[in-house]
């Protein structure tokens, strides 16, 4: 039997969700934030090819129609949710739909970093390679994430 | 599994208008595994867009895994655009297509 660990991140409370992160971890999702907001608004790159998947994989011409439907939809949304983590970061606690835009924060933060480092499902962690510190962010934004989810699941209609 | 009871209707209407059949076939929405995306997110994401039971989303979330991708929802294009949007909206690698 797993002991549930107890949260370190999130936890529910309520119909709120208390923020139990400490100033230096506010700190660095705070700079994750403007720094994701930074790379979102200087324009499409293969980091954030993730972001922008294909819709239509065997028709081209209806996946570029469906891409430029879509674009501005997808950056603003991001765009959005990532003024709400800046402007929540320092709250004792979230309401549900708060917390659904650190989510979508924290999940894109992954991809895109995750395909920076190129992780396939064989990686095996190791600190002290060379991207060892941006590996470790991955796992603790995978934390983040997790405990998230758990705290979200009771707001689930 | 859906449409099944329409096929005969459908050839009917599509001999009176003289349409090929085969574009009212229904599409299918694909979600597909990948390396970075959390097993817990992808089942959690299955339950708040589509409104399915633990049970459900944590079948197709497994069949992704295990099987490379799921299909998680069919329906008109339109229908089917959207709820790829959602899914990218929400991170997924999901794609569509025209069910066989």
């Amino acid at each position: 039997m797993v002991r549930r660990r107890r949260p370190v991140a999130f936890a529910r409370s309520g119909d709120l969700v208390e923020v139990r992160l400490g100033d230096e971890e506010r700190d660095l999702v705070s700079n994750l934030a403007g720094q994701f907001h930074s790379l979102l608004t200087e324009g499409p790159g293969p980091d954030q090819r993730r972001l922008y998947p294909t819709a239509y994989p065997d028709d081209p011409v209806r996946n570029a129609d469906y891409a430029d439907l879509v674009h501005d939809d997808l950056l603003r949304s991001r765009l959005e949710a990532a003024d709400v983590v800046t402007a929540t970061v320092g709250n004792d606690t979230l309401e549900p739909d708060e917390l659904e835009q650190w989510m979508v924060v924290l999940n894109s933060l992954r991809l895109v970093l995750g395909t920076r480092l190129d992780i396939s499902e064989a990686d095996e962690f190791d600190p002290e390679a060379p991207d060892g510190a941006e590996r470790s962010l991955l796992l603790w934004l995978g934390m983040l994430l997790e405990e998230a989810v758990e705290a979200s699941l009771g707001f689930l209609p | 599994m859906t449409g099944t009871a329409m096929p005969d209707i459908d050839e009917r209407l599509a001999e009176d208008v003289g349409e090929d059949v085969h574009t009212d076939r229904p599409w299918i929405v694909l979600v597909w595994n990948d390396p970075i995306n959390l097993m817990s997110y992808v089942a959690f994401v299955f339950r708040k867009l589509f409104g399915y039971s633990r049970q459900k989303a944590d079948k197709l979330m497994l069949d992704v895994h295990h099987k490379g991708r799921a299909v998680v929802s069919s329906g008109t294009r339109e229908k089917a655009e959207m709820d790829v949007f959602r899914l990218h909206e929400h991170g997924l690698w999901a794609t569509m297509q025209q069910d066989d």
